[in-house]
């Protein structure tokens, strides 16, 4: 039987977080296991009268492109990817791996120059995302490989995928109207302040935010969604903050992250699991020393570790951080091929002051702040 | 374990079918399900220095556009596809159905609708290939859906299929080459023929291929491969014919047509199940009762029929004549929204006299010592 939630996140995504229009270009990008949800995705495209295109790669072509291809194939930029980011005027992206760990074979030198060739292209997404000429959001599909990396049975995965989203209920999209406004109100509050504090085990950071936007996301741009972030003041970022949680980027996993900060950038990193690689990312070009986003994870319906960064980063009572890029939206100013976001749980034995005053403690506001 | 006749079916596509050369752009056209053939490919494009890209289906989409689509979405195409096209330098098409018949209950005016706006693209890469700025290839990866039709086990058909394309053994681009060869001298000896007559049960048919040329289908557009064909004379068609295999359009079948023609035209047209769809089609516009095209089909390793054109109109001994539009670079002048393909099958009783002496009998050729390349499979 039809899963009454996949066409609930299909009506979501098409009709609240792109909001697609009659004649609307809608680029649906995806994996072949992400099927159920392509099709009613598809139908709603044309129920609200837009014209769904369709890009699925297999599995597995990009593991032979990183294993094997020559440094001028692993540079080259498809023309055609560069057509669809300029036309498009939504953008679907549904993660849906056949694996996870398909790439943890490949050499990461040659993984930092593939990315690296596809910056322009993700920076002229960005431009047009901020620009207000695409909308775009990004989900997930649950599969197999993600339910294994998650310690779940598929069946299980869904409920938790699901869950997050706020799917089963009936109206999800009144659901996520009403927190995007409790998020907007603590945007507002943390706006006028200048400097925040985390501090909890194994940190103490401190990052200037004055004059930049905190952004609240409620499921327009990721999905699901819940969070508040901003881009730090790219010179005053100081002290040590150690990651709770294990951090997988382009495929790889590295558990364990410790790093200190002074005048903005990453004087020292270390971590328990995969040292070698999270030093190869952190040269891979000069913004990837920066802290390009700190944000609050706002969600209460993700309160487990799953070790996928879409659902890790918004775990209620979390607070994340990102080596690399920036979103200009926030007033960030980082460029890098690098966006790598480690998250660190504060719901217990912290506490987050601004300018000063404690605001948060143990994964919660204080009252009066939202 | 891999199984070595995809990584040479792959490999065959890619340098002769193809031609691949470094810094071409490749799109491979597949569904998930051939998640096989289509990733060995990518892996040869990229050895052939190419940069290669899938682009997988989700067949209940075009269902869900025909059921729901509005008019304008329906005929709507994209710019991003006609960008594609400008761009590409190379297509795979991968055929790889998981259910042949989804669409046999879609309403035939909207699915005509679909396919006449998609229509205009096609034409622009049939122009881009034809002109050689764009080489294509439309193969077939083995599923259960096609071995279903075909009336085989999976199993059996990978074979069938595998040995249609001659990867069952090393070297197949060799084969192909001396295929190609055989092909070309056969096409060129064809040219000078002014009329073909074709006799066999209920069957005698004169057919004027004077001036015209006939080109030989050597596995680059299609694999596996393995006819000479050409486009008659408009007006020259003259005779009874009666068509062995059920004659298949869009996947509904009709069986035992027979047909009547005077001056190139059919004037006798009947079927002993589905004539009327026979004879709708027939009345489809003027160029539907007029032959597009005569061929032989000469891939001996094609030993059956499958209910799959792309290896039914190359069976080893058999002819096909399509009703409908012809082909512009063989001189041919017909034109018609149709192009049906219809398979006789002459290998036990048949007879081919061009301009009066006997060449083929029971579905081979009998001038020329059979080339050495014949021996492994295919006649010319």
């Amino acid at each position: 039987m039809a899963d009454a939630r996949v066409e609930r996140l299909a009506g979501v995504l098409v009709d609240y977080s792109t909001g697609v229009r009659e004649g609307d270009l809608v680029c649906i990008d995806t994996a072949p296991a992400a099927k159920p949800l392509v099709e009613a995705v598809w139908r709603r495209v044309l129920a609200a009268g837009g014209h769904p295109h369709l890009r699925i790669e297999l599995d597995g072509a990009a593991e032979i492109l990183l294993a094997e291809a020559s440094d001028a194939q692993l540079d080259w930029v498809s023309p055609l990817r560069e057509a669809e980011i300029e036309r498009a005027d939504v953008r679907i992206a549904v993660e849906a791996d056949a694996n996870t760990r398909g790439h943890t074979g490949v050499d990461p030198a040659r993984q930092a120059r593939h990315a690296r060739a596809r910056e322009p292209l993700r920076r002229r997404y960005f431009e047009r995302a901020n620009a207000g000429e695409l909308r775009s959001v990004v989900t997930l599909f649950p599969t197999d490989a993600a339910a294994q990396d998650a310690d779940r049975s598929l069946a299980e995965y869904e409920d938790f995928v699901y869950h997050a989203g706020l799917l089963d209920h009936e109206d999800p999209v009144a659901e996520w109207r009403a927190l995007e406004e409790r998020y907007r109100r603590l945007a507002a509050a943390l706006g006028e302040r200048r400097e925040i504090r985390v501090v909890g085990e194994g940190t103490d950071l401190t990052l200037g935010v004055g004059g930049r936007t905190w952004i609240p996301c409620a499921g327009r741009e990721n999905f699901p969604d819940g969070e508040l972030f901003t881009g730090p003041v790219e010179t005053e970022v100081e002290g040590v903050v150690r990651f709770t949680y294990p951090a997988s980027f382009a495929g790889r996993r590295v558990s364990g992250v410790e790093l200190e900060f002074r005048g903005g950038e990453a004087v020292r990193a270390a971590a328990e699991q995969g040292e070698a690689f999270l030093r190869e990312m952190l040269a891979m070009d000069d913004g990837a020393r920066h802290a390009g986003e700190f944000s609050f994870g706002l969600n209460d319906a993700v309160t487990e570790f799953t070790g996928h960064t879409l659902f890790d980063e918004k775990i209620g009572g979390t607070v994340h951080l990102a080596l690399g890029a920036s979103y200009p939206e926030s007033g960030g100013t980082v460029q890098s091929a690098l966006h790598w976001d480690l998250v660190c749980d504060l719901r217990s034995g912290s506490e987050v002051y601004a300018d000063g005053e404690l605001v948060y403690r143990d994964g919660r506001f204080v009252d009066g702040l939202s | 374990m891999k199984d070595p006749r995809v990584e040479r079916l792959a490999a065959l596509i890619a340098g002769y079918s193809l031609g691949l050369r470094e810094g071409q752009v490749v799109r491979i056209d597949a569904l998930d399900v051939a998640a096989p053939l289509a990733l060995e490919l990518y892996r040869a494009a990229l050895r052939a220095g190419a940069h290669p890209y899938t682009s997988i289906g989700v067949p209940a989409l075009l269902e869900t556009l025909l059921a729901d689509g509005s008019d304008e979405q329906l005929t709507y195409v994209s710019p991003l596809r006609w960008e594609e096209i400008e761009r590409l330098d190379a297509l795979a098409t991968i055929w790889s159905e998981v259910n042949t018949r989804s669409l046999s209950r879609v309403d035939p005016e909207r699915h005509a609708a679909y396919i006449a706006a998609q229509r205009k693209l096609s034409n622009r890469r049939w122009e881009r290939i034809s002109s050689g700025e764009m080489t294509w290839c439309g193969t077939l990866f083995p599923t259960n859906a096609h071995a279903q039709e075909a009336e085989m086990s999976l199993e059996e058909y990978e074979d069938f299929v595998f040995a249609a394309c001659h990867v069952h053994e090393p070297d197949a681009e060799g084969h192909w080459r001396g295929v190609s060869s055989a092909l070309e001298a056969r096409a060129s000896e064809l040219g000078a023929v002014r009329e073909l007559r074709v006799v066999g049960p209920d069957t005698d048919l004169r057919v004027g291929v004077e001036g015209r040329s006939w080109l030989a289908a050597d596995g680059r557009f299609n694999m596996p491969d393995g006819e000479v064909f050409t486009t008659p004379v408009e007006t020259e068609t003259e005779g009874v014919i009666r068509y062995t295999f059920p004659a298949l359009y869009h996947g509904r079948e009709v069986e035992d047509v027979r047909l009547r023609f005077e001056e190139g035209r059919v004037v006798d047209a009947e079927a002993a199940r589905g004539d009327d769809y026979l004879q709708s089609l027939l009345a489809m516009d003027a160029g539907a009762r007029v032959l597009g095209e005569v061929a032989f089909g000469l891939n001996y390793e094609i030993d059956r029929f499958t209910r799959n054109i792309l290896f039914d109109e190359k069976i080893g001994g058999t002819m096909h004549f399509a009703l409908g539009s012809g082909f512009q670079q063989t001189g041919g002048k017909n034109t018609s929204g149709l192009h049906w393909d219809m398979i006789c099958d002459l290998r036990d009783e048949g007879e081919v006299y061009a301009d009066g002496e006997l060449v083929w009998k029971d579905g081979r050729f009998l001038a020329e010592p059979v080339p050495a390349v014949a021996e492994s499979g295919v006649g010319g």
